[in-house]
């Protein structure tokens, strides 16, 4: 009940924190998702190309997110920009890997006769092979937001604001009620997220 | 009509190429097999001809034209494609897979959907129940006859076809293998036909080339290869039996006798006496509109009175008049009869067939054949 209180007489705070986060995830998923899928299908396209790349965006994914904000100052400085950055290069991964898969999995006789008929190469891509890996490559975006959106929290380490800040503020002030209510919300977040794009995903699959 | 002049495939560094200097002439309108045990060079043969195997030396033209001289996307759109994997896409509905080459083409919607609508109708499949179905909705023959559609869609004069009917049940292969020699009857294309079947490539083809390690080993009709193999390894290609074979040359029309037909509303007494002296054993029984419906053994009626029909058995299977001597015999065997009836499509009686019909025109062929040469 106290929670509650407490959640009620600062709700206008928590929502502008809320609406902070969700914007540094937004545009950061929005670049990763573009560049994930971009390279994602130039690798299908240079096989040999395809296991460095995974590898290189397995390994940065094996970075603490901590450090990985870290190590972005001296670059970028402080604020939303690195956090943003960190967030795209975090959530590389499961994008990249899930289109090369979905596409890689395609049966190769669909591909053989799309050739065979006259379908340019170019066309085949977005007309056959994107829309059969739609699925699979859903599933790492998914992924990916659920994870840009727990690292998003500890991006407000180097000051981009959002949730996290709420939690962090929490804690340098021993008071448990806002670690709680940011730890709440950020979940909340997350499930929101992962359920309306399991909705999407539905919606456009076949 | 394809001609392939001195065409080498090598693959890598090796030293054995896939295809070896070979030349081929395939006529407009004829069918031409290629047929051999896996890793004979039939299907990189193939896959020359629409530039997805670029060949390492040699020419290959259709029409008189260079293909390399064309540009690869123009000279597939118009080649039809069709292979054992069938490569439906599975995200499009049975129409748009039908579609795709023609929309490439850029034709208009209205073309377009006159065309899918022609083509379902010409692989017997409903356009009002299939138009909209996905692949997956499909069994494995229904898909292969929308994947011959889809090769067919912008009526090109040419088609390729890899092993297509490979990946069906044999009554289904063998129902599909008809229909297609029918449609193929009406459309004249000319058609290049991979497969490691010699009774696939005996029943389909106009020509067949026999392949092993990259080389023709000999080309000519299905005749002339069942009656004068080139060499060993042709004659065990064949198999044993190569008047069995022949039936796959025959159809049933050539060698049905007509039946004695009876409809089932007539007196057994009166058919009794029609029938003397005709040594007949066999009737047909038909209804009021002449299919036939069923049929009774001539020394069976002896000592029975009233109509036919009440004394008759039911006839479940008939064979079509296209149809060849070794469908007849599959038959046959399949239902364990000595005889079986050749019916039209709308199940009128035309023939009947039983085992010495098939021995006695299986060897009068061969007696021409002997002649002939």
């Amino acid at each position: 009940m106290e929670l509650f209180n407490f959640f009620i007489q600062r709700w206008d705070s928590i929502l502008e924190l809320a609406l902070e986060h969700i914007v540094i995830v937004i545009t950061a998923m929005l670049i990763s998702i573009a560049l994930g899928i971009i390279t994602g299908v130039l690798i299908t396209y240079y096989n040999k190309s395809a296991k460095i790349v995974l590898s290189i965006a397995g390994i940065l994914m094996t970075v603490p997110s901590l450090a990985l904000f870290s190590l972005l100052i001296p670059v970028m400085g402080i604020g939303k920009a690195p956090a943003i950055a960190g967030i795209v290069i975090y959530t590389q991964l499961p994008i990249i890997r899930n289109v090369y898969i979905g596409i890689m999995n395609i049966d190769p006789s669909i591909i053989e006769a799309a050739n065979g008929m006259g379908i340019s190469p170019r066309k085949i891509m977005y007309k056959i092979k994107l829309p059969l890996a739609f699925p699979v490559i859903m599933a790492g975006v998914r992924t990916s937001v659920v994870m840009g959106i727990g690292i998003g929290a500890i991006a407000a380490y180097i000051g981009a604001g959002g949730l996290g800040a709420y939690i962090f503020h929490g804690i340098s002030r021993s008071n448990d009620k806002m670690i709680i209510i940011g730890a709440v919300l950020i979940s909340v977040l997350t499930i929101l997220a992962d359920k309306g794009l399991g909705r999407l995903q539905k919606h456009y699959e076949i | 009509m394809i001609r392939f002049e001195n065409v080498t495939k090598k693959y890598g560094s090796k030293d054995k190429p896939a295809v070896d200097n070979l030349d081929l002439h395939i006529e407009e309108g004829e069918i031409c097999i290629l047929v051999g045990p896996s890793g004979c060079g039939k299907t990189t043969t193939m896959k020359m001809i629409n530039r997805l195997i670029k060949q390492t030396s040699g020419k290959i033209f259709i029409g008189g034209k260079d293909i390399d001289a064309i540009d690869p996307i123009k000279l597939r759109l118009g080649i039809g494609y069709v292979i054992q994997g069938i490569g439906l896409f599975p995200h499009m509905t049975i129409e748009d897979n039908i579609a795709t080459v023609p929309l490439e083409k850029g034709w208009d919607k209205q073309r377009i959907s006159k065309r899918v609508d022609e083509l379902l109708e010409l692989v017997e499949l409903a356009p009002d129940e299939y138009r909209k179905k996905r692949p997956s909705n499909l069994s494995g023959g229904q898909k292969q006859r929308v994947g011959v559609a889809r090769a067919l869609a912008a009526d090109p004069p040419v088609m390729l076809m890899d092993e297509p009917f490979g990946a069906l049940d044999p009554i289904t292969r063998s129902r599909l293998q008809n229909e297609f020699l029918h449609i193929q009857e009406k459309l004249k294309k000319t058609i290049v036909f991979v497969t490691h079947d010699i009774d696939e490539a005996i029943k389909m083809g106009d020509k067949i080339a026999v392949m092993r390690d990259g080389n023709i080993v000999q080309f000519g009709t299905p005749y002339e290869i069942l009656s004068n193999p080139a060499d060993e390894f042709v004659s065990d290609l064949i198999g044993g039996n190569s008047t069995l074979k022949m039936m796959h040359l025959i159809t049933c029309e050539k060698a049905m006798r007509v039946p004695f037909v009876v409809s089932q509303e007539e007196e057994i007494e009166n058919i009794l006496q029609s029938a003397q002296d005709r040594r007949i054993k066999i009737l047909a029984v038909t209804d009021s509109s002449q299919r036939l419906v069923g049929f009774a053994e001539y020394k069976n009626l002896v000592n029975h009175h009233g109509k036919i029909g009440s004394i008759m058995k039911k006839v479940t299977n008939t064979v079509d008049v296209r149809m060849t001597l070794q469908d007849a015999l599959s038959e046959m065997f399949s239902f364990g009869s000595k005889f079986v009836f050749v019916a039209d499509h709308q199940r009128k009686v035309k023939g009947i067939l039983n085992i010495d019909d098939l021995l006695k025109a299986v060897s009068e062929d061969e007696k021409n054949t002997d002649a002939m040469a």
